[in-house]
């Protein structure tokens, strides 16, 4: 599949972004190809990294011309495959175009190149009393420009929502060379189809994001972290309304038991409580008030005398605040040695307990030995599903095995209305299950809307549908 | 037995502490405050003794504003049975605290005092030795294990080279090392509980002990920030510079 570039065409590439941001040494194309789902050999046939607007523009002009597919490229955190280049692309690093233009104070908003790295712009927020509350594992080397073109979630989606909801203003390069301002950075504009919605999500499909508007707002106050035991998963859904209605939640996880055992195992974490619980929630909340705790012991007590929960504790430092999120974060990184297969996957908050006990119905009934762990951010409806590897099964079969109940668990998702990528995007990976969660109508029309951008399927072919 | 445990309310440890602007001191405005991790571990290990059926009582002490309470009910939400704020606005130096924790134990008559080798917020490491220098008892500092016998205690301490056991007669003064214990959460019914346990607030003068400051501070500065990492592009360069820039070999 190895795409070689003519020298006429590198001598062009080279013009329309510069000589010295072009690169077609192994390491680079490796590097660049290449995101954090690891199943695709990257095989770009060039890298070229564009400092400019303009550059992007000349850029995109002359990929048209050659029909050269181009890869736009941010931080490579992806899960999906969305932004590998595997079929011979040039991989389009935005990393050069990282920079703040301009910060206003009165609209909140910082306007930046699609290179910056999401913790700089979170704590260039800080230092101005502000916050950007998008946030989540990557964000030391994930881009805003990334997180727009896959419409990035993570731990706070709760209270704050999805990227989408941060952008206010977005310029882009479509797949035809042109430049599009994209909202202006307005709050109210009631003029039509909002095209910048279309950009963010779309993965690279339809153009390149040249430079984003993003909105701040301000910082949360004091955070304080509880987590509970749950005797049963529907138990969780009382657990979640009786809190969600009296606090301020920003988190609301879960796990099972057998992630946390998982998780003590391998470190010197320590249990909250003695006593074990089917299911744990970890349940972020702001203290809003010298009430907020009288409030938090009320819902508790409610919850013990409905037998919605068996046991709790609360952070009573942020040091503590933060060694109970270790307990839900480092379940990823502690399973990992199982070879897990990952799903992430979503479905209404209200249906999440039927949902659950579906898939896990199917995935039993082909494989009765094979341990699922569950856990993820509940509170919005997005569960990632693992099944791991028992040492005894061979990886190959197993990852056939686990292919075949993925079918099945994507016809549960299918039958629930959920959705069988909840944040990780489509790229390669979920592309041949797109039909599960978008129906053939969908799916046409977003081909027909990527025909009016990018005519000659150059923005990042091959992914999405 | 009984066990005085001494808990200080400090800046939280994963706060990022600001200098006040006319360099007087830290900013403690609007700020995460909790309980000195040091003193949690002390908490814990007297939870432990008296869970172990070795104590009958274990009675937390605080010094300092009215916000303190805060820190005790913390420590009996752990399962301390009762709380003392020795309350004052004026921030109280080590010698003084040594001072009037002495008081109170005169009051109290504990067998074992356990504090935290230091706290996190000025990182003196001096109370717990003071305090039994003025309480004329043995003791024990940097703690990482404490066995409590007929009539003595058994402490082991973290010394350069190696661990040394000391073997103390009671009354005796305890501070705690990191690797003591790691202190529980606070438990929710817990919390309930300890909101109806005894918390007795006495003013600092009632306890007539000298609390006049021995030191001024002239300047408190943030350290000199670091210099930002610069990438490399080669191997040969790394060493170079390690070599003639930063002559580390």
């Amino acid at each position: 599949m190895q795409r070689m570039l003519t020298s006429n065409q590198l001598t062009a590439l080279g013009e329309a972004v510069g000589h010295s941001q072009l690169f077609t040494d192994p390491e680079a194309l490796q590097h660049y190809g290449t995101d954090w789902s690891r199943q695709f050999q990257p095989a770009p046939s060039a890298v070229v990294k564009p400092k400019t607007m303009e550059a992007v523009q000349q850029l995109v002009l002359f990929a048209n011309r050659e029909r050269l597919p181009l890869v736009p490229s941010g931080g490579r955190t992806g899960l999906s495959a969305g932004a590998v280049a595997a079929h011979g692309e040039v991989v389009v690093s935005m990393e050069q175009m990282n920079q703040i233009h301009d910060f206003n104070p009165i609209d909140r908003t910082v306007t930046c190149g699609p290179g910056l790295i999401t913790a700089q712009l979170q704590q260039f927020a800080d230092e101005k009393q502000l916050f950007y509350p998008v946030d989540f594992a990557s964000s030391g080397s994930s881009q805003i420009g990334g997180n727009i073109a896959t419409n990035a979630g993570g731990i706070k989606v709760l209270r704050y929502g999805l990227t989408r909801d941060w952008i206010t203003g977005l310029k882009v390069v479509t797949g035809t060379g042109e430049r599009l301002d994209l909202n202006k950075g307005l709050i109210k504009n009631a003029t039509g189809y909002d095209l910048r919605h279309l950009f963010i999500g779309s993965e690279g499909t339809l153009g390149i994001i040249v430079e984003a508007t993003v909105k701040l707002t301000c910082k949360p106050g004091r955070q304080e972290v509880l987590v509970v035991g749950v005797p049963a998963f529907d138990d969780l859904m009382h657990v979640l309304q009786m809190f969600q209605a009296e606090l301020t939640l920003s988190a609301f996880e879960f796990f099972s038991e057998e992630a946390l055992q998982h998780v003590l195992a391998a470190s010197t974490l320590k249990r909250p409580f003695e006593a074990r619980a089917p299911f744990y929630a970890l349940i972020e909340f702001e203290h809003t008030s010298d009430h907020t705790l009288n409030q938090v012991m009320a819902c508790f007590q409610k919850g013990l005398d409905q037998g919605w929960l068996l046991d709790g504790v609360i952070s009573q430092s942020d040091t503590q605040a933060a060694t109970l999120w270790q307990l839900r974060e480092n379940i990823s990184e502690t399973i990992s040695h199982f070879t897990p297969y990952k799903n992430d996957l979503s479905v209404k908050v209200s249906q999440v307990p039927d949902f659950l006990a579906e898939v896990q119905k199917q995935i039993h009934r082909l494989y009765p030995n094979y341990p699922i762990i569950w856990f993820g951010h509940i509170g919005d409806g997005n569960v990632h599903l693992n099944i791991l590897k028992p040492e005894n099964v061979d990886s190959t079969e197993f990852f056939q095995q686990c292919h075949m109940a993925s079918q099945e668990v994507f016809a549960v998702v299918e039958q629930f209305g959920g959705s069988i990528s909840a944040e990780h995007g489509v790229g390669m990976i979920k592309k041949p299950y797109l039909h599960y969660s978008r129906s053939p109508g969908e799916i046409a029309a977003m081909r027909a809307v990527k025909a009016v951008f990018d005519p000659n399927n150059i923005m990042n072919p091959g992914k999405l549908f | 037995m009984k066990i005085l445990v001494a808990v200080k309310r400090v800046l939280d440890y994963n706060v990022k502490a600001r200098v006040k602007a006319d360099k007087s001191g830290v900013d403690l405005s609007n700020v995460k405050m909790s309980m000195n991790p040091f003193d949690e571990i002390a908490v814990e290990e007297a939870l432990r003794i008296k869970e172990a059926g070795k104590a009958d009582e274990v009675v937390v002490v605080s010094i300092g504003v009215s916000q303190c309470q805060e820190t005790i009910r913390t420590a009996l939400a752990m399962g301390a049975d009762r709380g003392i704020l020795v309350e004052t606005d004026q921030e109280i130096e080590p010698l003084a605290v040594a001072k009037i924790l002495k008081a109170v134990a005169e009051k109290e008559s504990p067998q074992l005092a356990i504090l935290g080798k230091q706290a996190i917020d000025d990182d003196s490491n001096v109370t717990g030795q003071m305090l039994a220098a003025l309480m004329d008892c043995a003791q024990a500092t940097f703690a990482s294990k404490v066995e409590v016998g007929d009539g003595k205690v058994d402490v082991t301490r973290e010394i350069d080279g190696g661990l040394q056991t000391l073997s103390l007669s009671l009354p005796a003064v305890i501070t705690t090392d990191l690797r003591l214990n790691e202190p529980r959460y606070a438990k929710l019914p817990n919390i309930m509980k300890a909101k109806k346990k005894p918390l007795d607030v006495i003013p600092v003068a009632d306890l007539g002990v000298d609390i006049a400051p021995r030191l001024k501070t002239l300047k408190v500065e943030e350290p000199p920030e670091r210099s930002a990492g610069v990438m490399v592009e080669s191997v040969a360069e790394l060493v170079d510079k390690l070599k003639n820039e930063a002559k580390v070999i």
